[in-house]
């Protein structure tokens, strides 16, 4: 079934019990120029107000959304102001989610920020950007979005690409919510409740931070990491091995700092082990993590209260530990990244 | 070796639904009837008597009544992953149809896959006690 008979099919029809006309006038109009798209009708009306506060409860913010027009808003995507426009010009334009977005996503970025790097004090700096964008990004809050029920409840109208912007996806436009979710909370209450939506949501989802970290050279990254600590340059040692010169050998190999082992690997030939024995070490550098009840956040220090500039009577803030930056052992920090190449700017005779 | 680069609107996070939040994945349970055959009669009373108790006892799930002449009784639960599930509720009685409603409700709408075959380990974390491996015991054996 495609997509568009999938929406039409009955099980799946716009539910017509709160809407004030139906059916509507424009259907059964009989004029020369009666142009009715039931399709279109269909993504203009609202949902119904059950379907709306179902949703509130379902998220556990029925105290924060108390109206089924608090949890419109919140689903109104701004694309759908044109729709919308086009068809009731008199009528005046819906509540949307615009700035409730914009505001949501910079607190979702805030805490996800200070939480990661908290966590993870020695994470390098670009895979620490990509473990927030994994953690709040567009695709993860579509998904949320997905999981809590609200895409019937989404209003849009897809937009092709212009010159100037890309297509909206409705991945897009479903991210929007959560943010918007995000920045209610944050106005309804407090930061505090805020961050607590942000980390029940969006912060205990399984991300695999291991397989952001890529290393083009280890064995030197580790040599320079080492180097960096002040501590005896990386040696690397045959620990175990069994099947040489046979058609499956393995070699253990560990990688040490005089006595101290920082890293184990294991392969089929000494330059594969010793290869993931350095990443090993360096795993383990990058991704220490700072047990959760010892976590110190910045945002605390705000405090429980609605007003965040208001001095609270909290416990004094004692900050985490600040992490060593990752070693850089390529030209300009950009190792491991391609750089386009740059063409020679023709000259005109 | 050139490295993999990582697209960062590309990167995303798995659910892990009742961590820390649970989200019911219930989201919409249809009851439809019909209000002459006899079939329909166990499902009339239930509407009639007991449905608002249970629509007031979980306000996460959005109830629909809808009346469909000259078919059976059916109840259908829509869920946040698209899917919908159906239950025929003509054999049963009240306490029946009631906890057929249940059933849907707690349902989380996932395909129901066989529990025995091919499904050996399923799991999305590392064992917690690792993986035996030879060359780590104290006198491995040398062929």
């Amino acid at each position: 079934m495609g997509h568009v008979s999938r929406r039409l099919s009955s099980s799946l029809a716009v539910s017509t019990a709160h809407l004030k006309h139906f059916p509507p006038r424009e259907a059964t109009l009989r004029t020369k120029k009666a142009t009715f798209d039931p399709e279109t009708w269909a993504a203009l009306q609202p949902p119904p107000p059950s379907a709306l506060m179902a949703f509130a409860n379902r998220i556990g913010l029925r105290a924060v959304l108390t109206t089924p027009t608090a949890v419109q808003r919140a689903c109104t995507h701004k694309s759908f102001l044109d729709l919308h426009a086009r068809y009731y010009p008199l009528s005046p334009p819906p509540p949307n989610n615009a700035n409730l977005a914009v505001l949501g996503n910079a607190l979702m970025g805030l805490f996800a920020s200070e939480h990661l790097h908290a966590t993870y004090p020695h994470l390098p700096t670009r895979v620490l950007k990509a473990a927030v964008s994994a953690h709040v990004g567009p695709l993860t809050c579509a998904g949320v979005a997905q999981e809590m029920g609200a895409v019937p409840l989404l209003r849009w109208h897809r937009q092709p690409a212009t010159p100037t912007s890309p297509a909206l996806l409705h991945s897009e436009a479903l991210a929007s919510i959560p943010r918007a979710l995000a920045a209610l909370v944050y106005q309804e209450r407090c930061l505090a409740s805020a961050r607590k939506f942000v980390h029940s949501f969006f912060l205990n989802r399984r991300v695999d931070v291991r397989a952001m970290l890529k290393f083009r050279d280890p064995k030197r990254a580790l040599m320079e990491t080492v180097a960096k600590f002040q501590r005896e340059p990386p040696k690397s040692r045959l620990l175990k091995e069994t099947g040489r010169f046979s058609n499956s050998p393995i070699f253990v190999v560990g990688i040490y700092t005089g006595a101290d082992k920082l890293g184990e690997g294991f392969g089929s030939s000494l330059k594969m082990a010793e290869y993931r024995a350095a990443e090993d070490a360096l795993h383990r550098l990058y991704l220490t993590r700072t047990p959760p009840h010892v976590l110190k956040l910045p945002s605390s220090t705000f405090g429980e209260h609605a007003d965040i500039y208001k001095l609270t009577d909290a416990a004094p803030y004692s900050p985490g530990e600040l992490g060593e930056s990752e070693a850089l052992y390529a030209s300009s920090g950009r190792s491991g990244v391609l750089a386009p190449r740059r063409r020679a700017p023709e000259v005109e005779s | 070796m050139a490295t993999q680069q990582l697209w960062r609107a590309q990167l995303r996070s798995y659910p892990a639904n009742g961590h820390t939040a649970f989200l019911p994945q219930i989201r919409k349970v249809v009851l439809e009837f019909c209000q002459h055959y006899p079939s329909s009669s166990n499902a009339r009373t239930f509407i009639s008597n007991h449905l608002e108790r249970v629509a007031r006892e979980h306000p996460h799930v959005e109830f629909v009544i809808r009346q469909r002449n000259g078919h059976e009784p059916i109840a259908r639960g829509f869920y946040a992953n698209g899917r919908d599930k159906v239950i025929p509720l003509n054999k049963l009685e009240v306490t029946g149809i009631e906890r057929k409603v249940q059933l849907l409700m707690d349902s989380s709408g996932a395909k129901i896959k066989p529990l025995k075959g091919a499904r050996t380990v399923e799991s999305t974390t590392e064992s917690a006690r690792g993986i035996w491996s030879g060359m780590h015991v104290d006198t491995p054996f040398i062929i």
